[in-house]
C-alpha cells in the first residue's frame, strides 16, 4: 500500500510516494520522489528514535554502492527538521505559506525590525523619537563573540524599542518598531 | 606534586584536561558560569564552583573569582586551557601569590612574548628569523609610518602591538591606504587592548601558517614536537589543522624545530607553547609569535608523536625533567583536525546557536572527537562557536582525508547548523587534496558550493535522503498502520519528538548529589 507525503523545502514542494515491500519485518520500500522513477530503498530505524540509515538503490534495482546515508529527523512544530551529511533541511507542510527567506534586520517589512539571529543585544543605538535611515545600524547583537549589526530596512521614526542592552534575544524577536516614511 | 587541579576554562578543553587528570589520579575542580551549570565539564569534575553570570567578563575572566574557587576547594594547581586567562601574566602572578602552581609558562616569559614588538626584538637577538618590519609606531604618527613603509615595501600589514585573536590587523596594498589602516587598527586595538601602538610588517604572500609545538622543563630541556600546518583560515581563525605539513621536508623541519627551540630558550620558556611561523614557497620561514598556552589544535601533534601534551604539562609543572630530551623525532602517520563550529556555511558563516536535540558522534579506528556537546545542551551565546574538534589519524594523508570524510558523514548534530558541510566540500577540493594552499587560499579561492536552489532531489542526494526520512517519520506519526516496518517504537518516538522539538531536555538545578564535593556560592 502506497502512501504519499508532500513537503515544502526552500519554497519548492516535493512529493514522496512510499510503498512498503510485503515483508513487514524488513525496511525495504519503494520510493518515488516527484516525477523521478521509483527506486528501491532500504531503511533501518536505529535504536535511537528518529535516526535512520537509508540505502537508496538505483532505478534499475541496483544499489548506489550500498553506502548508507544517515538521517536524523526531529519534529519542529508542523515541520520536520532533518539532518543529512551535516546539512539541516526543514521539511514544511505543503500547505504552509511560502517560507520567508532571509529575515530580520534589513530584510524585514516596513514598520518592524526583528533579530536576524539569536544572541545578546550588546548595543542599542536608537531611542523612541529618533529618525532612522535605511541601512542604519540600530542594534548590535553579539553571538559567539561575533558582533552583528542589525540594520533598518527603511527610513522612518522610531516608535518603540524592545531591545535592551545586555539582554538575550531570540531569532525573529521584535527589536524596534518605527513609523516608516510614506513612499 | 599536583593533587587537585582547578581548570579555569569550559567546553571541550576543560573536559580534555579533566580526562588526563583522571588518568593520572589527579582530582579536578571545574568553574562555571550560570548558562554552563549543566555543562559536561561541570558534571565530569570532582568539584565544581559557580563563578558568575554568562558574560566571560563577569565569570571566566575574573581572576579573583577563579583564585577564590581554588582556595575554597583546596586546589593546588591551575590549568588555564586556551583563551580566557591562559595568556594573562597578571593571572599567573595571582596564582603564585595564592600558592597555586600555574600549569603553563612563567609570567616573565608571557610578558616577554606577549608584546608582539618585544617578542620581535627578543627573537631577532636569538637569531630566529623575523618578518622585515618596523616596531612601535604611534597610530597617529603617519610621517614615521610612511617613511618605514617605503623602506619595507608594499603590500604590508599594520598590526596592533598588543593585538591578538586576529584583531587590530590591516592589510595595506597601496601607500594611500596606510593612514586609514593605521587609524582602524589603532582604534580597534585601543578599544580591545587599551593600547593604540602599532607596528608594520612586510606582507609575506603566498605563505603557509606553520607552527611548532614546544615544551620546556625546569632543567633547561626544550623539546620541539614538529610542525602543524594551519593555513586553512577564515578571518584569521583556523578551521583545519594538520600534522605534519606537505610543505615541510625533513630538512625544513630540522631548521623549524631548531628555531622554535631557540625562541623558547631566549626567554627561559617552560611548559607547553607554540611558535608560529610563516613559511614561503622557497622554504624560508619567519617568526610570527609565540602562543604561550596549550592550543586548540594540539591533538594533531599528540597523534603523530604519540604523546599526551597535558600529561607532559603536568609533569614539567611538577618540576620533573622531560623524558627523552635529546631523542630525534619523526612524525608517524598523518593527523587532521576539523573544527566543528556552530556556524551556517550557507549563510556566510553566521553564528548558529540553540538547543541540541540530538548528537551522534563518529567512532572507529583513528577517530578522536573532543566535544562539549550532548543531547539536550542549550549552546550558550556568550562564548566562541567551537562545538567540537574532529581529529583523525591514518598512515598517510590520503587515508586521513578519506577517514575524515567518513567521520564527518557519521557525525550528526541536530538543533544547530554546523560548518560540517564546509569541511566536506573543502576535503573534496583539488587544491586541498594536493596540499597546495596558503593562508589566503580559503578566502581568495575556495567558495562554498552553492545550495542547489530548487534543485531536484535527483541531483541532490542529501535532499533525497532527507525527503525519504521525512516521509517515513510522517508515516509513523500518522498512525503507523501504513508503515508496519517502521512502526515499532512509535509511541516513544512520538513522545520524544514532541518533547524534544521545542522544550528540550533541560536538566535544571541538578548540580548537587552526584559529585564527591561541591562548593557553590
Amino acid at each position: 500500500m502506497a502512501t504519499r507525503h508532500r513537503f515544502q523545502v526552500d519554497g519548492v514542494t516535493h512529493t514522496v510516494t512510499v510503498e512498503v515491500a510485503g515483508d513487514e519485518s524488513g525496511g525495504r520500500m519503494t520510493v518515488a520522489i516527484d516525477s523521478a522513477p521509483p527506486v528501491e530503498v532500504d531503511v533501518t530505524a536505529s535504536g535511537v528514535l528518529g535516526l535512520f540509515s537509508i540505502i537508496r538503490g538505483g532505478s534499475g534495482g541496483g544499489t548506489s554502492g550500498g553506502v548508507p546515508a544517515r538521517a536524523y529527523v526531529a519534529r519542529d512544530g508542523r515541520s520536520f527538521r532533518v539532518v543529512v551529511d551535516g546539512r539541516t533541511f526543514v521539511l514544511a507542510p505543503a500547505d504552509a505559506g511560502r517560507p520567508r527567506g532571509a529575515s530580520g534586520g534589513a530584510s524585514d517589512p516596513p514598520g518592524t525590525i526583528t533579530a536576524p539571529l539569536a544572541g545578546v543585544a550588546v548595543e542599542v543605538r536608537v531611542a523612541v523619537g529618533d529618525r532612522i535611515e535605511a541601512r542604519q545600524s540600530v542594534v548590535v547583537i553579539e553571538a559567539m563573540k561575533m558582533q552583528n549589526e542589525v540594520q533598518a530596512p527603511h527610513p522612518g521614526v522610531v516608535t518603540a524599542v524592545y531591545a535592551r542592552q545586555g539582554v538575550r534575544v531570540e531569532k525573529g524577536e521584535l527589536l524596534v518598531e518605527y513609523a516608516p516614511d510614506e513612499a | 606534586m599536583i593533587k587537585r587541579v582547578l581548570i579555569a576554562n569550559r567546553g571541550e578543553i576543560a573536559l580534555r584536561i579533566q580526562r588526563t587528570c583522571r588518568e593520572l589520579g589527579i582530582e579536578t575542580v571545574a568553574v562555571y558560569s550560570d548558562p554552563d551549570r549543566n555543562a559536561l565539564h561541570v558534571r565530569n569534575a570532582d568539584y565544581a564552583v559557580r563563578i558568575g553570570p554568562g558574560p566571560a567578563l563577569e565569570s571566566y575572566l575574573v581572576i579573583e573569582k577563579i583564585i577564590e574557587a581554588a582556595r575554597q576547594t583546596g586546589a593546588d594547581a591551575v590549568h588555564p586551557g586556551y583563551g580566557f586567562l591562559s595568556e594573562n601574566a597578571r593571572f599567573v602572578d595571582a596564582c603564585a601569590a595564592a600558592g597555586l602552581t600555574f600549569i603553563g609558562p612563567s609570567a616573565g616569559a608571557m610578558r616577554a612574548l606577549g608584546g608582539k614588538v618585544s617578542a620581535r626584538r627578543l627573537m631577532a637577538a636569538a637569531g630566529v628569523p623575523i618578518v622585515p618590519g618596523a616596531n612601535d609606531i604611534s597610530a597617529d604618527d603617519f610621517a614615521t609610518a610612511e617613511r618605514e613603509a617605503a623602506r619595507i615595501g608594499f603590500p604590508l600589514m599594520v598590526k596592533a602591538s598588543a593585538g591578538g585573536g586576529g584583531r587590530g590587523i590591516r592589510l595595506v596594498e597601496r601607500p594611500g591606504d596606510l593612514a586609514n589602516a593605521m587609524r582602524a587598527a589603532g582604534n580597534e586595538a585601543a578599544a580591545a587592548f587599551g593600547d593604540a601602538t602599532i607596528f608594520l610588517e612586510k606582507y609575506i604572500s603566498p605563505a603557509r601558517h606553520i607552527e611548532v609545538q614546544i615544551i620546556g622543563d625546569a632543567h633547561g630541556n626544550v623539546r620541539a614536537f614538529g610542525e602543524r600546518e594551519c593555513s586553512i583560515q577564515r578571518r584569521n581563525q583556523k578551521l583545519v589543522e594538520e600534522a605534519p605539513s606537505v610543505a615541510v621536508t625533513p630538512e625544513i623541519r630540522a631548521r623549524l624545530c631548531a628555531a622554535a627551540v631557540a625562541a623558547a630558550r631566549s626567554c627561559g620558556y617552560q611548559n607547553a607553547g607554540t611558535v608560529e611561523f610563516l613559511l614561503d614557497r622557497d622554504g624560508n620561514f619567519y617568526f610570527l609569535e609565540v602562543n604561550a598556552r596549550l592550543q586548540v589544535e594540539h591533538p594533531v601533534t599528540e597523534l603523530v608523536y604519540g604523546i599526551d601534551l597535558v600529561a607532559l604539562q603536568i609533569l614539567v609543572a611538577n618540576g620533573e625533567p622531560l623524558p627523552d630530551a635529546g631523542a630525534a623525532m619523526v612524525p608517524g602517520g598523518w593527523a587532521i583536525e576539523c573544527r566543528i563550529n556552530g556556524e551556517d556555511p550557507y549563510a556566510n558563516f553566521a553564528p548558529s546557536v540553540g538547543l541540541i536535540d540530538f548528537v551522534d558522534f563518529p567512532a572507529g579506528p583513528g577517530v578522536r572527537f573532543d566535544t562539549m556537546l550532548y543531547s539536550g545542551l542549550d549552546v550558550p551565546v556568550f562564548y566562541d562557536s567551537l562545538l567540537a574538534k574532529l581529529i583523525v589519524w591514518a598512515e598517510t594523508r590520503e587515508r586521513a582525508i578519506e577517514r575524515m570524510r567518513r567521520a564527518l558523514r557519521d557525525l550528526v548534530i541536530s538543533g544547530v547548523q554546523t560548518n560540517a558541510p564546509f569541511h566536506l566540500a573543502l576535503l573534496e577540493h583539488p587544491d586541498f587534496r594536493s596540499g597546495d594552499v596558503s593562508t589566503g587560499w580559503l578566502e581568495s579561492t575556495f567558495t562554498m558550493p552553492p545550495l542547489p536552489e530548487g534543485a531536484s532531489p535527483a541531483e541532490d542526494g542529501s535532499l533525497a535522503t532527507a525527503l525519504i526520512a521525512g516521509a517515513i517519520a510522517a508515516g509513523m506519526l500518522a498512525g503507523g498502520a501504513q508503515e508496519p516496518a517502521s512502526a515499532r517504537g512509535i509511541t516513544h518516538w512520538v513522545q520524544a519528538a514532541r518533547g524534544i522539538s521545542r522544550r528540550g531536555l533541560r536538566v535544571d538545578g541538578g548540580t548537587t548529589g552526584w559529585r564527591r564535593g561541591t562548593a557553590s556560592r
